[in-house]
């Protein structure tokens, strides 16, 4: 037992050795990849703002401009482009160049004012880009619903209190801020995290091969378990840092919070990093070469990007696929980091994902191991 | 530049990459299995968040109001708790999204026209089913009101939409549905088209790795030649993934394509020799294909994805990543691809991104073959 | 332009990577038709010459000048009059035989109308007719050598530049190979090879030794044999280790060197030392099968040169 510890640790080092020859290669996935997640969640995490719109103002009454000067301020909007005439905002849509256009027309004060009037407040929205689209929509019909409240309140003679308490109130949890970033960035960090790990693991073994010191090795006294303990051992590493480095950008960049156990979290990051390893082994097995195992991992990467919730939370998703993201690592991680980051969840409410990571871990750390003893031998 | 020459190293490329079947088999494929998953992943419709109900008030009322609000197949009930600590602990375990408090009161007021106390708790980690929760409790809320109230308040001569007031008049342009799905696909087709630039940067490091590059340094064969010869197979790739690609998007998942096709293939031609480039100045500087190939994630791929403006407006983005993202041809490309799905424009809007694409891909490959030296050191 | 003689010419040529001078100091003169050959150890420096030659590698300090052409400044040029096979000469592996051939001839701008007569040629010449549909990996190691030597031909270059061609091919086709360059160079093709096996060199006009980056010894094979100091004897005892001890260090014994089971012993003069040579081996009772003078060879004059080189860097 101890020589094979004595050989494994042997090989540790030397793996160390190479890396420290090629110390660029981990230091541009660390700095890379932390550089990368910065940048990313700079560019995304902001809410919808600042996008190109174009009014028609048809009827230029003091209520006309105030109801802009509301668009205005919801801070989706950049300050908006005058135009008159409604050819302008369709050419402007064809080119795609604004989000969307408010038509106010003629009279629209008049049907502010008078007793039964209907304000009409056409929007042209540009479908081509559907998510801004949706968000512009949003803003307008808050301003298009806060006026109506008004105008009711006027009318009816309900005072304003009275006519929000027909309103459903909001409460939101742990993102009181509805802050995108608290959401966007622990699935961006996991994803990048996935894919560090799997291609530095299925790289190491493919390139080995590719270059023929693989069949080195094999000739040595080292027993392929051992072989691959030795790589897993750096790889881990590496894996790991880049995961403190990350976390720590989130944190401090983004203002992602860590509200639970950051012990927990350690340990459980650890434990993920050595099921995407299994994974990157068992896929540098069938790569034949590491341009081949460079595809299956962005194939792999990519179909666990679905189940990691990025864009629609998994319990939200067909029964079916609720079902398979239980075989997916990066499912149950993306609910241990959001988990822990946001909700101060402990082990007794993510055993059931802290377990099935050691399951997957198991299956799919023995079938590699098998099939990479079969290969190497 | 010889034509000879480039043709020869475009020939040999192709060959090489033809009979290598298996790999030959990957590089072709990738671009539309990571579309077929990526599409899934984001475009999955939200469905059956689990929701549940502290009800205070336990009339048949507040009951029929959960009823209607759990019918269909957007919000599940997941049942009825005594408490805000049970809900906390649900939302923290993930097991619902979203909860309804209704007051003790809820009928007595809702029947005296006093308001309808009613308060909606969303998980703020996830955003999107939040958004999605409050959607369709607030719509349907005021459908229960406007049943409810609605005999009453024609007794009492008040108009039904008094309580909305404001005409607004919505019409979203090229995507009626503002369906995510219909922009996404081509958003996610300019990005997949783009995937090869990693295969070429492999290509090129490859090279380096393996030493094969010596015998080509010793030829007078330009440097340009060289690297735009090992684009060739690439290119071809590409541009059968580009006639693919309308079809699958039609078929599949009934995205039609609108605009030219002969202008799309030809602007395509355009795209590719640019982001190729890009992967080629990367395969330029790294000596490894470890190295090449976590650069092109790095500085293709991840930008491709978030910083296209497929995702993320380019116009929310902070100014300073607005004017790097004129730097990638994925952004100009996402453009021309989505205007040429959804709106079928052509040239006459489009040139100015055809130019952008131009200009980029013959400065990138001008970088890579300024920096390239045909000597070993 | 005319082609200048001496054909390949250098001046203080020498190229460093880092701190260590791969080589230092080299002038060399090598003239034309002449067929040249570069030995010595690992890490000798030969590749490096070769490549410094090719154009591979850009120029340290000195001068060279190869066809006519200034390497410092002409580089690109000089690769049109240049063969240059690399010591991991990569074919394409998935390209035939003729499809290898004929990418090179486009590389080299070989007239197209020239270009299957040409290739024919080669082919039969390299003795790889009927191979011509073959893909280059399916080749033995031998053939791909062959092949990649007529790539290195196909646009007539007036020099090639064989950087250990012949490194782990079969005897047999190591010995059609050096026929095959022993033709070219008969045709008046001047060419430079460096080689691991002294056996070649014996075959080279002149042979250049080259030892931790330096050129010590440059001169006909018959004058290099010479050098050695002393006549050679070749020595089969019974047991070579006892021999060795006894005749190490015995007065007018050079140097002994082991050559598989025989000892090659380097004595002042033959005729004297032969029989005390018998007769010490005999009083310490190792038996003798065999010993008699055998004219030295080239790998023998090496290793006693570098043996030289090494004593006097210890002193």
């Amino acid at each position: 037992m101890r020589s094979a510890l004595r050989r494994i640790a042997s090989l540790a080092i030397k793996e160390f050795i190479h890396l420290r020859r090629d110390w660029w290669l981990p230091a541009f996935m660390l700095l890379g990849g932390a550089i990368e997640l910065v940048l990313v969640g700079w560019a995304t995490s902001r809410p919808m703002t600042n996008l190109p719109l174009m009014v028609l103002d048809g009827d230029r009454s003091a209520a006309s401009r105030a109801f802009v000067v509301d668009l205005g301020n919801t801070g989706t909007f950049r300050a908006p482009e005058w135009v008159d005439d409604q050819a302008e905002i369709e050419a402007a849509l064809l080119r795609g160049e604004i989000n969307a256009a408010v038509i106010l027309p003629r009279g629209f004060a008049e049907q502010v004012r008078s007793a039964s009037g209907r304000p009409v407040v056409a929007v042209l929205l540009n479908g081509a880009e559907s998510l801004p689209a949706t968000a512009a929509r949003r803003a307008i019909e808050g301003v298009a619903r806060s006026w109506g409240d008004r105008i009711a309140v006027e009318r009816v003679g309900l005072d304003s209190q009275q006519l929000e308490s027909f309103f459903p109130s909001l409460r939101v949890w742990f993102n009181e801020s509805l802050s995108e970033a608290l959401y966007t960035t622990p699935a961006e960090l996991g994803l990048m995290l996935e894919f560090t790990v799997l291609i530095f693991a299925a790289l190491s073994i493919s390139r080995e091969r590719e270059l023929g010191t693989l069949e080195q090795l094999l000739v040595m006294p080292f027993s392929s378990l051992e072989i691959i303990i030795g790589k897993a051992i750096p790889a881990m590493l590496i894996g790991f840092t880049d995961f403190l480095l990350m976390l720590g950008m989130v944190n401090m960049v983004f203002g992602v919070p860590l509200r639970g156990s950051l012990a927990l979290l350690l340990i459980l990051a650890l434990g993920y990093v050595l099921v995407e390893l299994s994974k990157g082994l068992a896929i540098s097995v069938f790569a034949r070469s590491q341009h081949q195992a460079f595809l299956l991992v962005m194939m792999v990467g990519m179909a666990d990007f679905m189940f990691t919730g990025y864009a629609v939370p998994v319990e939200t998703m067909p029964l079916i696929l609720q079902k398979a993201a239980n075989l997916v690592p990066a499912h149950h991680w993306l609910a241990i980091l959001r988990g822990i980051l946001l909700k101060a969840s402990g082990i007794d409410v993510l055993w059931p994902h802290a377990a099935a990571l050691v399951g997957l871990g198991l299956v799919i750390g023995g079938a590699s191991l098998r099939y990479v003893r079969r290969a190497l031998n | 530049m010889s034509w000879r020459h480039l043709l020869a190293v475009a020939r040999k490329e192709t060959y090489h990459i033809l009979r290598d079947r298996s790999t030959f088999i990957l590089v072709l494929l990738t671009p539309t299995l990571l579309l077929l998953l990526m599409a899934y992943a984001l475009t999955v419709d939200i469905e059956h968040v689990p929701f549940a109900v502290l009800d205070h008030d336990r009339s048949s009322i507040s009951r029929s109001f959960v009823q209607g609000i759990a019918a269909g197949k957007d919000l599940d009930l997941y049942g009825y708790v005594d408490s805000l600590e049970e809900i906390e602990a649900l939302l923290v375990r993930g097991e619902i999204k979203a909860a309804l408090v209704m007051a003790p009161d809820f009928s007595r007021r809702l029947l005296s026209l006093e308001g309808m106390p009613l308060q909606i708790i969303i998980d703020g980690t996830e955003p999107e089913s939040g958004a999605f929760a409050v959607d369709h409790v607030g719509w349907r809320a005021e459908q229960f009101l406007r049943d409810q109230l609605s005999a009453q308040l024609q007794a009492m001569g008040i108009p039904l939409d008094t309580l909305q007031p404001v005409d607004l008049r919505v019409r979203a342009w090229f995507n009626p549905g503002l369906e995510p799905r219909v922009d996404l696909i081509p958003g996610l087709i300019s990005m997949v088209l783009g995937f090869p630039a990693l295969s070429v940067a492999l290509a090129l490091a490859h090279e380096r790795e393996h030493g094969t590059l010596e015998q080509l340094m010793a030829t007078p064969i330009g440097r340009a030649e060289l690297l735009l010869g090992k684009m060739a197979p690439y290119i071809l790739v590409g541009m059968a993934n580009v006639i693919f690609m309308p079809v699958l998007a039609r078929a599949w998942f009934d995205v039609p394509f609108h605009g030219n096709f002969a202008l799309f293939f030809l602007l395509s031609i355009f795209f590719l020799f640019a982001v190729l480039s890009m992967g080629v100045i990367i395969g330029v500087f790294m000596r490894t294909q470890a190295a090449a190939l976590a650069l092109s994630l790095l500085l293709i791929f991840f930008p491709g994805f978030f910083l296209t403006g497929i995702f993320f407006p380019i116009a929310a983005m902070p100014e300073v990543m607005r004017l790097e993202t004129l730097g990638l041809p994925g952004t100009h490309y996402a453009i021309i691809t989505r205007g040429m799905f959804l709106t079928g424009v052509g040239l006459e809007i489009l040139w100015p991104y055809a130019v952008m694409l131009i200009i980029l891909g013959m400065a990138f490959t001008g970088v890579a073959a300024l920096f390239f030296r045909k000597r070993l050191a | 332009m005319e082609i200048p003689d001496p054909i390949i010419r250098c001046q203080g040529l020498g190229r460093r990577f880092g701190k260590a001078w791969a080589v230092e100091g080299l002038d060399l003169e090598i003239r034309r038709g002449e067929l040249f050959g570069l030995v010595g150890p690992d890490g000798a420096g030969k590749t490096t010459t070769l490549r410094l030659f090719a154009g591979l590698l850009s120029i340290s300090e000195g001068e060279a000048w190869i066809a006519g052409y200034d390497l410092s400044r002409q580089a690109e040029a000089a690769k049109r009059k240049v063969g240059y096979m690399a010591q991991e000469f990569s074919l394409y592996g998935e390209l035939s035989v003729m499809e290898n051939l004929r990418f090179f001839a486009a590389i080299f701008d070989v007239d197209p109308q020239e270009v299957e007569l040409r290739a024919a040629d080669l082919l039969a010449f390299a003795g790889l007719e009927g191979f011509e549909g073959r893909r280059a990996v399916h080749l033995s190691g031998g053939m791909k050598k062959k092949l990649a030597l007529a790539c290195t031909l196909i646009h007539e270059p007036e020099v090639l530049l064989l950087d250990e061609p012949t490194t782990g091919v079969d005897p047999v086709s190591r010995r059609e190979f050096w026929e095959i360059l022993g033709d070219l160079n008969l045709r008046g093709t001047t060419i430079v090879v460096s080689t691991p096996y002294m056996d070649e060199a014996d075959r080279c006009m002149r042979v250049g030794l080259m030892y931790e980056g330096r050129m010590i010894i440059c001169d006909t094979p018959e004058a290099l044999r010479r050098r050695l100091p002393g006549d050679l004897l070749e020595l089969r005892p019974e047991d070579w280790r006892a021999a060795r001890r006894t005749l190490a260090g015995m007065q007018g014994v050079l140097e002994v060197q082991t050559y598989g089971e025989a000892l090659h012993l380097v004595v002042d003069d033959a005729g004297v030392r032969m029989p005390e040579i018998q007769a010490r081996l005999e009083e310490e009772g190792v038996g003798i099968r065999s010993l008699r003078q055998t004219p030295p060879r080239m790998e023998e004059a090496f290793i006693s040169l570098i043996r030289q080189m090494d004593t006097q860097k210890a002193d």
